[in-house]
Protein backbone atom coordinates (compact mmCIF):
# COMPACT_ATOMS: atom_id res chain seq x y z
CA UNK A 1 0.00 0.00 0.00
CA UNK A 2 2.62 2.31 -0.82
CA UNK A 3 1.08 5.45 -2.91
CA UNK A 4 3.99 5.33 -5.67
CA UNK A 5 5.36 9.04 -7.59
CA UNK A 6 3.68 10.80 -9.92
CA UNK A 7 0.40 10.08 -8.61
CA UNK A 8 -0.78 12.07 -6.00
CA UNK A 9 -1.65 15.62 -6.96
CA UNK A 10 1.13 18.28 -5.84
CA UNK A 11 -1.07 19.65 -3.09
CA UNK A 12 -1.97 16.48 -1.17
CA UNK A 13 2.17 15.47 -1.36
CA UNK A 14 2.51 18.93 0.10
CA UNK A 15 0.69 18.55 3.01
CA UNK A 16 1.35 14.91 3.96
CA UNK A 17 5.20 16.19 4.29
CA UNK A 18 3.33 18.77 6.77
CA UNK A 19 1.79 16.25 8.91
CA UNK A 20 4.61 13.78 8.83
CA UNK A 21 7.20 16.69 9.23
CA UNK A 22 5.20 17.76 12.52
CA UNK A 23 4.42 13.96 13.64
CA UNK A 24 8.29 13.44 13.32
CA UNK A 25 9.23 16.47 14.78
CA UNK A 26 6.91 15.76 18.44
CA UNK A 27 8.30 12.29 18.18
CA UNK A 28 11.90 12.81 18.17
CA UNK A 29 11.40 15.61 20.75
CA UNK A 30 9.89 13.24 22.89
CA UNK A 31 12.61 10.74 22.39
CA UNK A 32 15.16 13.55 23.66
CA UNK A 33 13.46 13.77 26.38
CA UNK A 34 14.03 10.30 27.61
CA UNK A 35 16.71 9.62 30.29
CA UNK A 36 18.91 8.12 27.77
CA UNK A 37 17.57 8.83 24.33
CA UNK A 38 19.79 5.77 22.57
CA UNK A 39 18.83 2.62 24.50
CA UNK A 40 15.99 1.63 22.51
CA UNK A 41 17.75 3.02 19.19
CA UNK A 42 18.87 -0.97 18.37
CA UNK A 43 15.71 -2.55 19.23
CA UNK A 44 14.03 0.17 16.62
CA UNK A 45 16.74 -0.70 14.01
CA UNK A 46 16.41 -4.26 14.02
CA UNK A 47 12.48 -3.38 13.45
CA UNK A 48 13.00 -0.72 11.27
CA UNK A 49 14.99 -3.76 9.06
CA UNK A 50 11.90 -5.85 9.41
CA UNK A 51 9.94 -3.11 8.34
CA UNK A 52 12.52 -2.29 5.45
CA UNK A 53 12.39 -6.10 4.25
CA UNK A 54 9.21 -7.04 4.40
CA UNK A 55 7.79 -5.59 1.59
CA UNK A 56 9.69 -7.93 -0.79
CA UNK A 57 8.68 -10.99 0.67
CA UNK A 58 5.67 -11.70 -0.97
CA UNK A 59 3.09 -13.92 0.37
CA UNK A 60 0.34 -15.33 -2.39
CA UNK A 61 -3.33 -14.26 -1.78
CA UNK A 62 -5.10 -15.14 -5.23
CA UNK A 63 -5.30 -12.90 -6.96
CA UNK A 64 -2.75 -10.65 -6.32
CA UNK A 65 -0.15 -11.18 -3.47
CA UNK A 66 0.37 -9.23 -0.40
CA UNK A 67 3.87 -8.46 1.76
CA UNK A 68 3.74 -7.20 5.51
CA UNK A 69 3.53 -3.89 6.69
CA UNK A 70 3.91 -4.74 10.15
CA UNK A 71 3.09 -1.35 11.65
CA UNK A 72 0.96 -2.38 14.58
CA UNK A 73 3.73 -4.47 15.93
CA UNK A 74 6.37 -1.50 15.74
CA UNK A 75 3.88 0.71 17.61
CA UNK A 76 3.54 -2.44 19.80
CA UNK A 77 7.43 -2.71 20.39
CA UNK A 78 8.92 0.85 19.63
CA UNK A 79 5.99 3.28 20.71
CA UNK A 80 7.68 6.55 20.09
CA UNK A 81 10.10 5.21 18.23
CA UNK A 82 7.61 3.67 15.66
CA UNK A 83 7.45 6.57 14.01
CA UNK A 84 10.75 7.58 12.80
CA UNK A 85 11.29 4.41 12.26
CA UNK A 86 8.62 4.19 9.87
CA UNK A 87 10.13 7.09 7.46
CA UNK A 88 13.53 5.81 7.89
CA UNK A 89 11.93 2.20 6.38
CA UNK A 90 9.64 3.86 4.11
CA UNK A 91 12.76 6.27 2.08
CA UNK A 92 15.22 3.70 1.99
CA UNK A 93 12.03 1.44 0.36
CA UNK A 94 11.63 4.26 -2.14
CA UNK A 95 15.41 5.42 -2.74
CA UNK A 96 16.60 1.43 -3.47
CA UNK A 97 13.77 -0.03 -4.66
CA UNK A 98 11.11 2.57 -6.31
CA UNK A 99 8.58 1.20 -3.30
CA UNK A 100 7.08 4.28 -2.84
CA UNK A 101 8.18 7.26 -4.01
CA UNK A 102 9.87 10.42 -2.68
CA UNK A 103 7.25 12.77 -3.42
CA UNK A 104 4.89 10.68 -1.73
CA UNK A 105 7.17 9.67 1.33
CA UNK A 106 5.44 12.09 3.59
CA UNK A 107 1.62 10.79 2.62
CA UNK A 108 2.98 7.07 3.20
CA UNK A 109 4.58 7.81 6.41
CA UNK A 110 1.44 9.58 7.57
CA UNK A 111 -0.54 6.67 6.33
CA UNK A 112 1.51 3.94 8.03
CA UNK A 113 3.52 5.67 10.66
CA UNK A 114 0.71 7.94 12.71
CA UNK A 115 -1.81 4.38 12.93
CA UNK A 116 1.83 2.92 14.50
CA UNK A 117 1.49 5.62 17.53
CA UNK A 118 -2.29 5.10 17.82
CA UNK A 119 -1.52 1.34 18.52
CA UNK A 120 1.19 1.78 20.85
CA UNK A 121 -1.23 4.10 22.48
CA UNK A 122 -3.98 1.98 22.48
CA UNK A 123 -1.85 -1.40 23.40
CA UNK A 124 -0.38 0.50 26.49
CA UNK A 125 -4.15 2.03 27.86
CA UNK A 126 -5.69 -1.60 27.36
CA UNK A 127 -2.55 -3.67 27.99
CA UNK A 128 -3.61 -3.83 32.39
CA UNK A 129 -7.05 -4.90 31.61
CA UNK A 130 -5.88 -7.44 28.78
CA UNK A 131 -3.09 -9.32 31.32
CA UNK A 132 -6.14 -10.55 33.51
CA UNK A 133 -7.50 -12.89 30.87
CA UNK A 134 -5.78 -16.05 29.91
CA UNK A 135 -4.47 -15.26 26.96
CA UNK A 136 -5.56 -11.50 27.12
CA UNK A 137 -2.15 -9.72 25.91
CA UNK A 138 -2.54 -12.36 22.67
CA UNK A 139 -6.12 -11.31 21.81
CA UNK A 140 -4.96 -7.78 22.51
CA UNK A 141 -1.64 -7.89 19.90
CA UNK A 142 -3.84 -9.58 17.66
CA UNK A 143 -6.53 -6.90 17.43
CA UNK A 144 -4.28 -4.15 17.73
CA UNK A 145 -1.96 -5.34 14.82
CA UNK A 146 -5.03 -6.23 12.77
CA UNK A 147 -6.52 -2.71 13.51
CA UNK A 148 -3.17 -0.85 12.41
CA UNK A 149 -2.96 -2.45 9.40
CA UNK A 150 -6.92 -1.89 8.55
CA UNK A 151 -6.57 2.26 9.24
CA UNK A 152 -3.73 2.39 7.40
CA UNK A 153 -5.65 0.12 4.35
CA UNK A 154 -8.43 2.59 4.74
CA UNK A 155 -6.55 5.78 4.31
CA UNK A 156 -4.65 4.09 1.29
CA UNK A 157 -8.42 3.22 -0.08
CA UNK A 158 -9.42 6.70 0.81
CA UNK A 159 -6.53 8.65 -1.04
CA UNK A 160 -6.34 6.19 -3.88
CA UNK A 161 -10.41 7.07 -4.09
CA UNK A 162 -10.51 10.75 -3.75
CA UNK A 163 -7.04 12.22 -4.86
CA UNK A 164 -6.20 10.29 -7.84
CA UNK A 165 -9.47 10.56 -10.44
CA UNK A 166 -9.92 7.65 -12.27
CA UNK A 167 -8.98 8.40 -15.72
CA UNK A 168 -10.57 5.99 -18.13
CA UNK A 169 -12.69 3.92 -16.36
CA UNK A 170 -14.11 4.55 -12.84
CA UNK A 171 -16.33 1.01 -12.62
CA UNK A 172 -12.88 -1.30 -13.38
CA UNK A 173 -11.15 0.92 -10.75
CA UNK A 174 -13.80 0.78 -8.50
CA UNK A 175 -14.03 -3.24 -9.05
CA UNK A 176 -9.52 -2.99 -8.31
CA UNK A 177 -10.29 -1.12 -5.40
CA UNK A 178 -12.67 -4.00 -4.36
CA UNK A 179 -10.09 -6.84 -4.75
CA UNK A 180 -7.56 -4.84 -3.26
CA UNK A 181 -10.23 -4.32 -0.22
CA UNK A 182 -10.63 -8.02 0.42
CA UNK A 183 -6.56 -8.38 -0.03
CA UNK A 184 -6.32 -6.41 3.05
CA UNK A 185 -8.70 -7.78 5.09
CA UNK A 186 -6.60 -11.05 4.32
CA UNK A 187 -3.53 -9.23 4.89
CA UNK A 188 -4.64 -7.95 8.52
CA UNK A 189 -5.67 -11.12 9.75
CA UNK A 190 -2.25 -12.37 8.86
CA UNK A 191 -0.63 -9.15 10.35
CA UNK A 192 -2.90 -9.59 13.54
CA UNK A 193 -1.30 -13.34 14.01
CA UNK A 194 2.25 -12.50 13.38
CA UNK A 195 2.50 -9.20 15.85
CA UNK A 196 0.54 -11.97 18.21
CA UNK A 197 3.19 -14.55 18.10
CA UNK A 198 5.90 -11.63 17.91
CA UNK A 199 4.72 -9.94 21.05
CA UNK A 200 4.17 -13.51 23.15
CA UNK A 201 7.66 -14.57 21.98
CA UNK A 202 9.05 -11.34 23.44
CA UNK A 203 7.38 -11.20 26.47
CA UNK A 204 8.48 -14.63 27.11
CA UNK A 205 11.64 -14.34 26.15
CA UNK A 206 13.21 -10.62 26.67
CA UNK A 207 9.77 -8.97 28.33
CA UNK A 208 12.15 -5.84 29.08
CA UNK A 209 11.85 -4.76 25.54
CA UNK A 210 8.09 -4.68 26.15
CA UNK A 211 8.67 -1.79 28.37
CA UNK A 212 8.80 0.70 26.45
CA UNK B 1 -9.46 -11.74 -51.32
CA UNK B 2 -8.01 -9.92 -49.15
CA UNK B 3 -8.33 -7.09 -51.95
CA UNK B 4 -12.16 -7.54 -51.65
CA UNK B 5 -12.44 -7.42 -48.39
CA UNK B 6 -10.29 -4.36 -47.62
CA UNK B 7 -11.16 -2.50 -50.82
CA UNK B 8 -15.07 -2.72 -50.10
CA UNK B 9 -15.34 -0.41 -46.89
CA UNK B 10 -12.79 2.07 -48.42
CA UNK B 11 -15.11 1.84 -51.70
CA UNK B 12 -18.18 2.31 -49.72
CA UNK B 13 -16.79 5.70 -47.82
CA UNK B 14 -15.44 6.89 -51.03
CA UNK B 15 -18.71 6.61 -52.81
CA UNK B 16 -21.20 8.19 -49.67
CA UNK B 17 -18.63 11.13 -49.24
CA UNK B 18 -19.70 13.56 -51.38
CA UNK B 19 -16.53 15.48 -51.37
CA UNK B 20 -14.76 13.87 -53.72
CA UNK B 21 -14.49 14.26 -57.65
CA UNK B 22 -17.06 12.65 -59.57
CA UNK B 23 -14.89 10.82 -61.17
CA UNK B 24 -13.25 9.03 -58.65
CA UNK B 25 -13.93 5.07 -59.52
CA UNK B 26 -11.22 3.85 -57.82
CA UNK B 27 -9.97 3.65 -54.08
CA UNK B 28 -6.32 3.23 -53.14
CA UNK B 29 -5.61 1.67 -49.81
CA UNK B 30 -2.12 1.54 -48.40
CA UNK B 31 -0.45 0.71 -44.93
CA UNK B 32 2.89 1.58 -43.80
CA UNK B 33 5.02 -0.34 -40.84
CA UNK B 34 5.52 2.12 -38.05
CA UNK B 35 6.94 2.10 -35.09
CA UNK B 36 5.20 1.54 -32.13
CA UNK B 37 5.78 1.01 -27.87
CA UNK B 38 4.77 -1.65 -25.98
CA UNK B 39 4.21 -1.53 -22.10
CA UNK B 40 4.77 -4.41 -19.81
CA UNK B 41 3.39 -3.57 -16.31
CA UNK B 42 3.61 -5.81 -13.48
CA UNK B 43 3.96 -6.06 -9.82
CA UNK B 44 6.94 -6.56 -8.09
CA UNK B 45 6.19 -10.32 -7.55
CA UNK B 46 5.94 -10.43 -11.46
CA UNK B 47 2.15 -10.81 -11.99
CA UNK B 48 1.08 -8.43 -14.89
CA UNK B 49 -1.12 -5.77 -13.53
CA UNK B 50 -3.83 -6.57 -16.08
CA UNK B 51 -6.78 -4.19 -17.14
CA UNK B 52 -4.89 -1.42 -15.27
CA UNK B 53 -5.46 2.22 -16.59
CA UNK B 54 -2.92 3.70 -18.82
CA UNK B 55 -2.51 7.37 -19.79
CA UNK B 56 0.36 8.49 -22.53
CA UNK B 57 1.79 12.31 -22.78
CA UNK B 58 3.05 13.32 -25.37
CA UNK B 59 6.66 15.28 -24.88
CA UNK B 60 5.44 18.57 -26.07
CA UNK B 61 2.56 18.29 -23.84
CA UNK B 62 2.85 17.02 -20.42
CA UNK B 63 -0.54 17.73 -18.81
CA UNK B 64 -3.22 16.87 -21.60
CA UNK B 65 -3.51 12.72 -21.69
CA UNK B 66 -2.65 11.67 -25.43
CA UNK B 67 -3.99 8.62 -25.23
CA UNK B 68 -6.13 6.62 -22.64
CA UNK B 69 -6.24 2.76 -22.52
CA UNK B 70 -6.22 -0.36 -20.54
CA UNK B 71 -3.77 -3.50 -20.56
CA UNK B 72 -4.61 -6.88 -21.14
CA UNK B 73 -4.55 -9.25 -19.10
CA UNK B 74 -1.02 -9.84 -19.47
CA UNK B 75 -0.67 -6.32 -18.38
CA UNK B 76 0.63 -5.43 -21.79
CA UNK B 77 -0.81 -2.08 -23.63
CA UNK B 78 0.91 -1.18 -27.14
CA UNK B 79 0.41 2.27 -28.66
CA UNK B 80 2.24 3.99 -31.71
CA UNK B 81 3.45 7.57 -31.01
CA UNK B 82 3.61 10.51 -33.18
CA UNK B 83 6.85 10.28 -34.70
CA UNK B 84 7.12 14.21 -35.19
CA UNK B 85 6.71 14.59 -31.63
CA UNK B 86 10.32 13.36 -30.59
CA UNK B 87 11.14 13.28 -26.90
CA UNK B 88 9.82 11.94 -24.07
CA UNK B 89 6.82 10.14 -23.61
CA UNK B 90 5.38 9.58 -20.84
CA UNK B 91 3.01 6.54 -20.12
CA UNK B 92 1.16 6.42 -16.76
CA UNK B 93 0.20 3.43 -15.54
CA UNK B 94 -2.27 2.87 -12.53
CA UNK B 95 -4.77 0.45 -10.48
CA UNK B 96 -6.28 0.98 -7.05
CA UNK B 97 -3.78 3.15 -6.20
CA UNK B 98 -0.35 1.41 -7.29
CA UNK B 99 1.45 2.27 -10.50
CA UNK B 100 4.36 4.15 -12.18
CA UNK B 101 5.12 6.37 -14.45
CA UNK B 102 7.91 5.88 -17.45
CA UNK B 103 9.17 7.94 -19.99
CA UNK B 104 9.70 6.22 -23.38
CA UNK B 105 12.35 8.34 -25.86
CA UNK B 106 10.81 8.41 -29.12
CA UNK B 107 12.58 10.18 -32.41
CA UNK B 108 16.25 9.23 -31.86
CA UNK B 109 16.19 6.31 -33.53
CA UNK B 110 15.11 7.10 -37.07
CA UNK B 111 12.66 4.54 -37.99
CA UNK B 112 12.25 3.39 -41.15
CA UNK B 113 9.04 3.51 -42.88
CA UNK B 114 7.79 1.10 -45.50
CA UNK B 115 5.39 2.33 -47.77
CA UNK B 116 3.42 0.13 -50.10
CA UNK B 117 0.30 0.29 -51.84
CA UNK B 118 -2.50 -1.66 -52.53
CA UNK B 119 -4.33 -0.75 -55.94
CA UNK B 120 -7.88 -1.70 -54.82
CA UNK B 121 -9.18 -1.36 -58.26
CA UNK B 122 -8.22 1.55 -60.95
CA UNK B 123 -7.48 4.72 -59.70
CA UNK B 124 -8.04 7.40 -62.04
CA UNK B 125 -7.19 10.69 -60.03
CA UNK B 126 -4.37 11.23 -57.77
CA UNK B 127 -7.08 12.71 -55.53
CA UNK B 128 -8.30 9.75 -54.59
CA UNK B 129 -5.32 8.51 -52.71
CA UNK B 130 -6.81 8.03 -48.74
CA UNK B 131 -3.56 8.86 -46.76
CA UNK B 132 -3.59 7.69 -43.52
CA UNK B 133 -4.24 10.70 -41.35
CA UNK B 134 -2.74 11.21 -37.50
CA UNK B 135 -5.14 13.57 -36.67
CA UNK B 136 -7.04 10.59 -33.91
CA UNK B 137 -4.70 8.63 -31.95
CA UNK B 138 -7.08 6.44 -30.75
CA UNK B 139 -7.87 5.49 -34.55
CA UNK B 140 -4.36 5.43 -35.36
CA UNK B 141 -3.73 2.88 -32.76
CA UNK B 142 -6.45 0.57 -33.72
CA UNK B 143 -6.01 0.70 -37.26
CA UNK B 144 -2.42 1.33 -38.28
CA UNK B 145 -0.43 -2.31 -38.25
CA UNK B 146 2.38 -1.94 -35.81
CA UNK B 147 5.38 -2.99 -35.24
CA UNK B 148 5.87 -4.14 -31.92
CA UNK B 149 9.55 -3.43 -30.91
CA UNK B 150 10.08 -5.98 -27.80
CA UNK B 151 13.07 -8.23 -28.61
CA UNK B 152 14.07 -6.84 -25.03
CA UNK B 153 12.35 -4.67 -21.97
CA UNK B 154 13.76 -1.94 -21.26
CA UNK B 155 12.81 0.16 -18.00
CA UNK B 156 13.82 0.08 -14.73
CA UNK B 157 13.44 -3.22 -13.09
CA UNK B 158 16.55 -5.09 -11.36
CA UNK B 159 17.70 -8.33 -11.74
CA UNK B 160 17.05 -10.60 -8.67
CA UNK B 161 20.02 -10.92 -7.70
CA UNK B 162 20.46 -6.95 -7.65
CA UNK B 163 17.93 -7.00 -5.90
CA UNK B 164 18.76 -9.01 -2.88
CA UNK B 165 22.44 -7.42 -2.84
CA UNK B 166 20.46 -3.95 -2.38
CA UNK B 167 18.17 -5.72 0.30
CA UNK B 168 21.06 -7.47 1.93
CA UNK B 169 23.53 -4.12 2.22
CA UNK B 170 20.28 -2.22 3.50
CA UNK B 171 19.53 -5.07 6.11
CA UNK B 172 23.37 -4.91 6.89
CA UNK B 173 22.95 -1.20 7.66
CA UNK B 174 20.43 -1.11 10.13
CA UNK B 175 21.90 -3.97 11.88
CA UNK B 176 25.27 -2.36 11.88
CA UNK B 177 23.34 0.82 13.65
CA UNK B 178 21.57 -1.73 16.17
CA UNK B 179 25.15 -3.19 17.06
CA UNK B 180 26.86 0.32 17.02
CA UNK B 181 24.20 1.24 19.99
CA UNK B 182 24.59 -1.48 22.11
CA UNK B 183 28.28 -1.45 22.29
CA UNK B 184 29.68 -1.21 25.57
CA UNK B 185 29.52 2.02 26.62
CA UNK B 186 33.79 2.77 28.44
Amino acid sequence: MHLPDGLLPPGLAIAGYAVSGGTLWYTLRRIRQERDPTENIPKASLLTAAFFITSLLHIPVPPASIHLVLNGLMGIVLGTYAFPAVVIGLFFQAVMFGHGGISSLGVNAAMMGIPALLASAVFQLLKPQAQRFAFGINALSFTVGAGTLLLSAAIFVTLAITAIPADVDAGLEQRAIMIALTGYAIQAGIEGVFTSMIVAFLTRVKPELMNS
Amino acid sequence: MKRSRFGCPWLALLLLSGALPAQAHGSNVQFRTTEAIEIQAQFDSGTPMSEAQVTVYAPDDPATPWLQGITDERGHFTFTPDPARAGNWEVKVRQAGHGDIISVPVGELASETVIAQTHAADSTSAATTAEPTDSTPAATTAEQPALIARADWSGSAYTPLQKWLMAASGLWGFIGTALFFTRRKG
